[in-house]
């Protein structure tokens, strides 16, 4: 999914759980901010695609795969919060629906998935989240201001 | 002990040279001391978890020579096998558990705070011999509990291997991106060639 899908599922569950403070910035970091991998992946694209753009490259690491939720949730305990489990699980949940192939649990497993909903184009998947989670978020900041 | 920093094994190497010659020179094998190092590990912790942590310490402190003294055994004789290195290991964190519950039983850190930090050395140590990243800090720290509090020095601990597994894995990461680069092809399926090529030892 876009970066701009995460930014609004983000804001919409931070929205609907009222998080401030520590929390919000832990719901950005682990719903948006996982996508930093992309900046260490950088090079390599550089250095094997150049300037093209190459839309099936690899992008992905072990810090937007299922597999982080084994540091991530002692990380919770130590913190004592959930939020970086959730919002990271919805991070994850978001980009298993795009077909692009997923490593879950490298380097534990070699095991590869194109995650859910395979038979539905990509773009139709982004389009109708998008879409529903903009009303949602709308919805959600109208009616705690009772506009 | 040093297998993820060679250049501090080597130091290890000459500073107990005449102790690793001498333990040779009686037949004494690596395992047996790593045994022996996992032992002053068990007295250390029954020292501390008495309220003795002043011996405790000095303990904990033979058996990280002896640590020291195994590797070295096997470096310098040609004795180094995998069996060797995975009994080390075991035998680490092994010393780590019980010194750990030794520091819970005295009253000196939270079951939680021990339980984090040992679940961060032990997530570090799955990935170690991959990504050969590992800060070594775990028993060490706890020298410093003469000057810093231990529930903070558990915390360090915890931080900082946690943070070392995420990296760890990140350079695990890296590696396989560039046997993916380097296989080329569709794009598309770069990722299940290169997994199916690396399950089969390419």
């Amino acid at each position: 999914m876009t970066i701009v899908t995460h930014i609004l599922v983000t804001t919409l569950g931070a929205q609907a759980m009222e998080l401030h403070g520590g929390e919000l910035a832990l719901a950005y970091a682990f719903g948006v901010g996982v996508d930093i991998d992309h900046a260490v992946k950088a090079p390599f694209y550089l250095r094997a695609i150049g300037f093209k753009n190459e839309r099936d490259y690899y992008w992905r690491s072990s810090l937007q795969e299922p597999v982080a939720l084994l540091w991530i949730l002692p990380l919770c305990l130590f913190l004592g919060t959930l939020v970086p489990a959730l919002f990271f699980i919805m991070h994850v949940a978001l980009d298993y629906s795009v077909r692009f192939e997923k490593m879950p649990f490298y380097p534990y497993s070699r095991w590869v998935t194109r995650g859910w909903l395979v038979n539905v184009p990509d773009k139709v998947k982004e389009g109708v989240v998008l879409v529903i989670v903009v009303a949602l978020n709308v919805a959600l900041y109208w009616s705690r201001r009772g506009v | 002990m040093f297998e993820w920093v060679p250049a501090l094994g080597g130091l290890s190497d000459r500073v107990l040279g005449p102790l690793i010659r001498g333990l040779h020179a009686l037949g004494i094998s690596p395992a047996q001391v790593t045994w022996a190092a996992f032992g002053a590990s068990v007295v250390a912790a029954a020292s501390i978890a008495t309220g003795h942590v002043g011996p405790g310490l000095a303990f904990m402190a033979l058996g990280q020579v002896l640590d020291g003294v195994d590797g070295g055994i096997a470096r310098q004789f040609g004795l180094g096998s995998r069996a060797g290195q995975a009994l080390d290991d075991i035998l680490d964190r092994a010393s780590e558990a019980v010194l750990f519950v030794a520091f819970v039983l005295a009253g000196l850190v939270s079951v939680k705070l021990a339980a984090l930090a040992f679940a961060a050395i032990l997530l570090l140590t799955t990935i170690a011999h991959r990504s050969k990243l590992d800060p070594g800090v775990k028993r060490f720290a706890l020298y410093f509990g003469l000057w810093v509090p231990y529930p903070l020095l558990f915390q360090i601990i915890f931080l900082v291997n946690l943070a070392g597994y995420v990296v760890g894995l990140l350079i695990i990461d890296c590696q396989f991106q560039l046997r993916m680069d380097k296989l080329g092809g569709d794009l598309d399926t770069v990722a299940s060639r290169a997994a199916l090529l690396e399950a089969q030892g390419g």
